[in-house]
């Protein structure tokens, strides 16, 4: 779900970079209001690491296998960290693989940081909002929500930017049907997503709890 | 995933591996974006010319290009099925219900040509320089020091970290794991769980592995000073040839924009 290099016109790879620009800012202002912020730093790119490398598990489906995004359980764990890491690990990836691209990398980082951010604040909200729900079944619900909503926004700003940028001639017939397939087509992943970050969260909040403080 | 290959530096003696990081970065940097600023069919050849101009200066060997460009990614496949098929009403040709149009035509090559020159200046720029002298570049440049030590630090675990995920998936199909028959277009529950312990496994090493890090770091002195350490010094002089060069890929940036601006 990386938006490749020539797709997007310089004007929208320029908002990119300035929306990415924002939310490090953003994101560096509240790490650095921190205690210690620099004894968080290993912590944030180690895991950082481990999701960039995480995200080439496979889920098998057969006859094929969903490659899950991950950016939901990357808010839910790293919190304001989320941002500067997926903007280092769509780095990494335009760079070594040419996945992705340099100059689609602040659509891309917008597209897959902003929601993950989002899954951070819906994951902290759970004893506030959730209060209703017994443990575990809250920490499960509200990490399924992070995880499931985290893909499913990536998904929405992906059409909605691959859709405003294709080519005017195609015909808003098949624009719409081609909208609502695709819409439609990444319900079950963010179902996937959703179920795979709650049963990861669960686990590690029975095996080390500090993993979730964000 | 490819995190095997991240080393992608050739040692060349060439004008671009010469060339001041600094005013390297800055200048494909722009002219990647002029690229994408084009949309007129006519400046691609134009656009593809100084691509493989400014690869032929590098004096990369053309496998390291074909090697990376094997992976363009689904979406541009799509693009060049789908596109000709479907966009436009200008038939080219036709066989049965297929037929080939004019403006879908025209708007494949125009994305697959920004595409190719953007990523193969993408690639002159890691090919010619080592990632560390480019993050040394980029911190010069004004990257906040904790997305450097971040990035740094990241750069420095991520083979580590995969070859453990490697280590571990191994000892998972030793144990049985993707023995059993899956029914077609089910998730297994039970697969999905075990999959999700292992990404969390992952996750608790690498947090564990990082408090040893830290440690290390914090008897180096990591974290003392709140004083910003100075960004390492860039080698090389600015020579002519440093200047001459920027300033041609500028100017051909700016004369690319132009020309769109003339033809829109």
């Amino acid at each position: 779900m990386h938006i490749p290099d020539g797709i997007l016109p310089a004007q929208v790879c320029a908002a990119g970079y300035a929306i990415t620009g924002v939310a490090t800012w953003y994101s560096l202002r509240q790490i650095n209001r921190r205690p210690d912020p620099a004894a968080e730093v290993p912590k944030a790119s180690l895991l950082t690491a481990a999701f960039f490398v995480a995200s080439s598990i496979y889920i098998p489906v057969p006859p094929a296998s969903v490659h899950l995004i991950l950016n939901g359980l990357l808010g839910v764990v790293l919190g304001y960290f989320a941002f500067p890491a997926i903007l280092i690990g769509l780095f990494f990836q335009a760079l070594v693989i040419g996945h992705g691209g340099l100059t689609t990398l602040g659509v891309n980082a917008t597209m897959m940081g902003i929601p993950a951010l989002l899954a951070y604040h819906i994951f902290q909200s759970r004893d506030v909002v959730g209060k209703v729900l017994p443990e575990p079944t809250r920490t499960g619900v509200f990490a399924f929500l992070g995880g499931a909503l985290g893909l499913g926004i990536a998904a929405l700003i992906f059409l909605a930017l691959i859709i405003f940028n294709i080519p005017a001639e195609l015909n808003a017939t098949a624009e719409q049907a081609a909208v609502l397939t695709l819409s439609v087509g990444h319900i079950p992943l963010a179902l996937v997503e959703g179920t795979f970050t709650a049963m990861l969260v669960l686990f590690l909040r029975r095996v080390k709890p500090e993993l979730l403080e964000g | 995933m490819g995190v095997a290959s991240a080393n992608t530096y050739i040692h060349r003696e060439s004008v671009i591996h010469d060339w001041s990081p600094r005013l390297k970065l800055v200048s494909l940097g722009l002219l990647m974006f002029a690229f994408a600023t084009v949309q007129q069919l006519a400046l691609v050849p134009w656009m593809l010319g100084l691509a493989a101009l400014l690869y032929g200066l590098s004096q990369l060997p053309i496998s390291f290009l074909r090697q990376r460009l094997s992976y363009p990614g689904l979406f541009i496949l799509a693009v060049v099925v789908l596109l000709p098929l479907t966009v436009g009403d200008t038939v080219v040709a036709q066989w049965g219900w297929l037929a080939l149009r004019e403006e879908g035509l025209r708007a494949t090559g125009l994305i697959v040509g920004r595409f190719l020159s953007i990523l193969t200046l993408g690639f002159i720029l890691l090919g010619t320089t080592p990632f560390l002298t480019l993050l040394g570049a980029m911190r010069s440049l004004g990257l906040p020091t904790l997305l450097a030590d971040m990035t740094l630090l990241s750069y420095r675990y991520l083979f580590e970290i995969a070859a453990m995920l490697a280590t571990m998936q191994q000892a998972m199909r030793l144990r049985g794991f993707g023995h059993s028959r899956q029914r077609w277009l089910r998730v297994n529950r039970h697969t999905m769980q075990q999959l999700a312990m292992l990404t969390g496994n992952l996750l608790i090493r690498s947090y564990e592995q990082s408090e040893r890090v830290y440690k290390a770091m914090r008897l180096r002195g990591y974290g003392q000073s709140r004083q910003v350490a100075p960004a390492p010094a860039i080698a090389s002089p600015l020579s002519l040839q440093n200047w001459a060069l920027t300033g041609a890929v500028l100017v051909a940036a700016v004369g690319l924009v132009l020309a769109e601006m003339r033809l829109a």
